[in-house]
């Protein structure tokens, strides 16, 4: 009890440096918690950043699922466009040529979906990374949850532990081997707590690195969002000379429909005429017929009237003789008639010689003479008759000759008209086939031209339909481009907020550095103080009370280090929580870097599809009969440019997927902050009570090594060896210093 | 001539070269149709030759000679009138044809006109008027003179002397 007093002087002594120490630590802890609050605050900033973040990529994904809504419409309207455009293709095999101008098209926006499948994959590549590190930052946070849940441990133990000193101090007064070995605990305790400081310094200086490389993945997420924006806004111009390309078919598809549509009128009027030409030949082949069946009656009649003039001249001839017959008997009685007349004048004469008796023989023969005169004259009528119906007979025998000459001529030309004829009937058969054909073929081209017509006036419809989702689409691109602005402006600030964060990080790492060293001083102190303790322990060795009491503090210790293990498993549970959240990650990570890579795939197609849409767009005054095939093309890629907007889809829901576990990430970095700002303010009210403490145990402490352990040794040499050991290991710790 | 005179009446119609002419009948022995006629030689231009008729040579006038016409070929109807001329002399005439039978009245027949004087007057008895038909009456006597018929045959003198 006499040495109190003397204590209290070492504690002046001593505790002085110690003392001062302890109030730098503690207002280094200070300045940790303070740090810490800023991290929380700025990890809050980040959170709320995330969320901004989000929000812009749901409106952003809304943008998208409306342009994929519109592109499957669109995909609708051109499959019914490619529908209508397969009657055309029916009807003009030509179309097939301009399959290739719409592939050249196309390759402009490859290229852009090829620059966007780079820069996903440039995405997946830093999503991996951030994968890595955040597994990385899983297994820091395990070694801070460790090292903290130790830190905890040891520091309540040093607290109950003190807590039990101090009672058994307070207890044994007089028990200075207790206290002594109290000491020793307290500077184990120490040891414990400048290694612990180590830890946590390094644990944060981990999180700070983390923090660091958390801020490079957001500096490499905002470049991909930026990308991305480029992408986008490259993938809009595409759709928007898509659009003026739709717009130009439209214009071509319109003209080649006037076009049909003069065609179709010129084909019926040529389809009229052909029919026309083919009623007219039917016409003149049956009056060529008729014709021909006349030319043979006539050619038979004239056969027929041929025989009647060889008869007729027959029997012209014969009446010719008997003419002639007849003009011999008309002379015969001409001649009877004159020798009467002068038989009749001689007997006259007779009689006027024989005078009156003569008389009456002369009136006979005077009438006898008057009819002979007029037998006479009868047979000159006659000869006169018979004279001209000779001459007539010869006339007419002349005539029949010359109407035999002329009706054998006429025969041989009425038969070589009907050869002739013949002949042209032939011909006009085969032109009345021909003719024919012709209508028929005018008829069917009359028909494919009207269903070309159709088909063509379908055509120009459509694409007018797809002019208008075209440009519907051009305004949604533009609506994704401004949200992907909005997007790239949120990654900025979430950038600048987390190197913000980094600096805070730093200014952590360099008070707990300044902690660190501060721990070292107090161990250095601290195993000062264990030498002398253990000086001390040798002069309290027989203080068993003091030991049992010491052992009980010990068993309490046990107890509150269980209850430190078992808050440590929870922390560990935690920690393995995020560590299956980061996981999770690197798996959503794999997905998006397979999405990234199948959409490079359908990039690539896209490009090529698109490369052949821009051709064809450039091509586009090539003949309307082109435009199915381009139409058929612009289906084609529409597709997948539906198949490319979902994946971009996909990506963006990953994305968003990523954004929010980066904010869970982000509020559990908070809830980490927060328990380290708790543990520093527990090491801060831990550190005054724990210096009073120690101050008093140390002051105690020292006091007893310096003067004490003088009395104890003197005290003690009596009692045991072992005690003079230690009272010399006090003296050299006493040269030490 | 009386016996003329009383049969003067009846006549025997015949034409030459158109024109009717007339001879007393009981002049006429008989008339036939020209056969065969026999040339003689040194005979005048106007007879023809011979020709056997009823038993007799009888020598052919032929009258277009006569007259100062031109020969014509016979016909069916050319005629021999054969007559009786002075001191019974019988000559045949060749007319062109000769059919009738007529009866003229005396008063009928009228001298022939002095303007008709010269050969032609002297061969004329008379111009007959019968309708519209102008017949010429033969002077038989001059027409068959036998001087001249002879002078025909010997010096044409005999002709002149007798007229």
């Amino acid at each position: 009890m006499a040495g109190r007093p003397r204590n209290t002087n070492g504690r002046v002594n001593n505790g002085g440096a110690q003392l001062a120490e302890a109030h730098a630590m503690r207002s280094r802890a200070e300045h940790v918690t303070g740090a810490a609050s800023s991290i929380a605050r700025i990890a809050g900033e980040v959170f709320a950043g995330s969320e901004e973040q989000r929000r812009s990529l749901d409106e952003v994904l809304s943008g998208v699922n409306e342009m994929t809504a519109s592109l499957g419409e669109t995909a609708k309207q051109a499959e019914s466009v490619s529908g209508s455009t397969e009657q055309v293709v029916s009807s003009m095999n030509e179309l097939a040529a301009s399959v290739e101008q719409i592939a050249g098209n196309t390759t402009s926006l490859a290229t852009s979906v090829a620059e966007t499948a780079s820069s996903a994959e440039e995405t997946t590549a830093s999503i991996r990374n951030v994968t890595s590190l955040t597994q990385d930052m899983t297994t820091a946070a395990q070694q801070v949850t460790v090292s903290i849940a130790q830190l905890a441990s040891s520091t309540k133990s040093i607290g109950r532990d003190t807590d039990s000193l101090a009672t058994s101090v307070t207890e044994t007064a007089a028990g200075i081997e207790e206290m002594s070995r109290s000491i020793t605990g307290v500077a184990d305790n120490a040891s414990e707590l400048a290694s612990a400081s180590e830890e946590t310094s390094s644990a944060i200086n981990e999180m700070a690195a983390s923090i660091e490389e958390v801020g490079a993945m957001t500096e490499s997420l905002s470049s991909a969002v930026e990308q991305n924006a480029l992408a986008i806004e490259q993938m809009s111009r595409s759709i928007q000379s898509v659009a003026a390309s739709g717009r130009k078919i439209t214009d071509v598809a319109t003209g080649a429909a006037s076009n049909a549509t003069q065609m179709d009128r010129s084909m019926q009027s040529v389809a009229a005429l052909a029919k026309q030409g083919d009623e007219v030949t039917r016409r003149v082949a049956r009056e060529a017929e008729d014709g021909g069946q006349s030319v043979q009656k006539s050619i038979q009649g004239m056969g027929r009237l041929r025989e009647s003039m060889a008869e007729s001249a027959t029997v012209m001839r014969e009446m010719g003789k008997r003419t002639n017959e007849i003009s011999g008997i008309v002379d015969t009685i001409n001649l009877i008639a004159e020798r009467t007349n002068l038989l009749s004048l001689n007997a006259s004469i007779e009689a006027a010689r024989a005078g009156d008796a003569g008389r009456g023989f002369a009136v006979v023969a005077e009438e006898i003479r008057n009819l002979a005169d007029r037998s006479a004259k009868a047979t000159a009528d006659i000869a006169a008759i018979i004279r001209a119906l000779q001459e007539v007979a010869h006339e007419a025998v002349a005539s029949a000759n010359d109407g035999l000459r002329i009706a054998d001529e006429s025969n041989a030309l009425a038969e070589s008209g009907a050869a002739g004829l013949k002949k042209m009937m032939g011909g006009l058969a085969e032109v009345t086939t021909v003719v024919g054909h012709i209508a028929r073929a005018a008829d069917e081209q009359r028909t494919a031209a009207q269903a070309v017509v159709v088909a063509v006036n379908g055509t120009a419809e459509q694409a007018r339909l797809v002019a208008t989702s075209t440009a519907e689409q051009a305004t949604t691109a533009n609506s994704i481009v401004q949200s992907t602005g909005q997007m790239r402006k949120v990654a900025q600030e979430v950038m600048k907020a987390v190197a913000e964060q980094g600096r805070a990080a730093r200014d952590i790492i360099k008070a707990s550095q300044s902690t660190t060293r501060l721990a070292a001083q107090v161990r250095r102190a601290s195993s000062e103080q264990a030498s002398s303790a253990a000086q001390v322990t040798q002069a309290t060795n027989a203080i068993r009370a003091g030991a049992a009491t010491t052992a009980r503090a010990l068993a309490e210790q046990v107890t509150a280090s269980e209850q430190i293990a078992r808050s440590a498993g929870a922390l560990n549970r935690t920690v393995t929580s995020v560590s299956q959240a980061m996981n999770e990650q690197a798996t959503a990570t794999a997905q998006v870097a397979a999405s990234v890579n199948s959409m490079r795939r359908e990039s690539e197609q896209a490009a090529r599809a698109l490369k052949e849409q821009s051709k064809a767009v450039h091509e586009t005054s090539v003949a309307a009969q082109n435009t199915s095939k381009q139409m058929r093309l612009i289906t084609h890629a529409n597709r997948e440019h539906s198949v490319v907007a979902a994946r971009v889809l996909d990506q963006l829901r990953d994305i968003r997927a990523i954004t929010e576990r980066n904010a869970r990430g982000v509020s559990e970095t908070q809830g980490n902050t927060e328990d380290l700002l708790k543990m520093a303010e527990a090491l801060v009210a831990s550190l005054p009570g724990e210096s009073t403490n120690g101050r008093s145990a140390a002051h105690g402490r020292t006091a007893t090594n310096g003067r004490v352990g003088a009395d104890g040794r003197a005290a003690t040499n009596g009692r045991a060896g072992t005690n003079g050991t230690s009272g010399k290991n006090g003296s050299s710790g006493k040269n030490g210093r | 001539m009386t016996d003329g005179q009383q049969a003067a009446d009846r006549f025997i119609l015949f034409t030459v070269a158109g024109t009717t002419y007339a001879v007393h009948s009981h002049d006429v022995h008989h008339m036939e149709m020209i056969e065969e006629v026999t040339r003689v030689p040194n005979a005048p231009p106007f007879v023809d030759g011979v020709v056997f008729s009823r038993g007799h040579v009888i020598p052919v006038v032929n009258l277009r000679a006569r007259f100062g016409f031109e020969r014509v070929p016979h016909t069916l109807r050319t005629r021999l009138v054969v007559v009786q001329a002075a001191a019974g002399r019988i000559v045949g005439l060749i007319a062109d044809e000769a059919r009738e039978f007529v009866v003229l009245p005396a008063h009928a027949i009228q001298p022939p006109h002095d303007t008709l004087a010269g050969l032609s007057g002297r061969y004329l008895q008379g111009i007959a008027s019968v309708g519209d038909r102008m017949i010429l009456v033969l002077n038989l006597e001059r027409v068959l003179d036998f001087g001249a018929i002879a002078a025909a045959g010997e010096p044409p003198v005999a002709d002149a002397a007798s007229a």
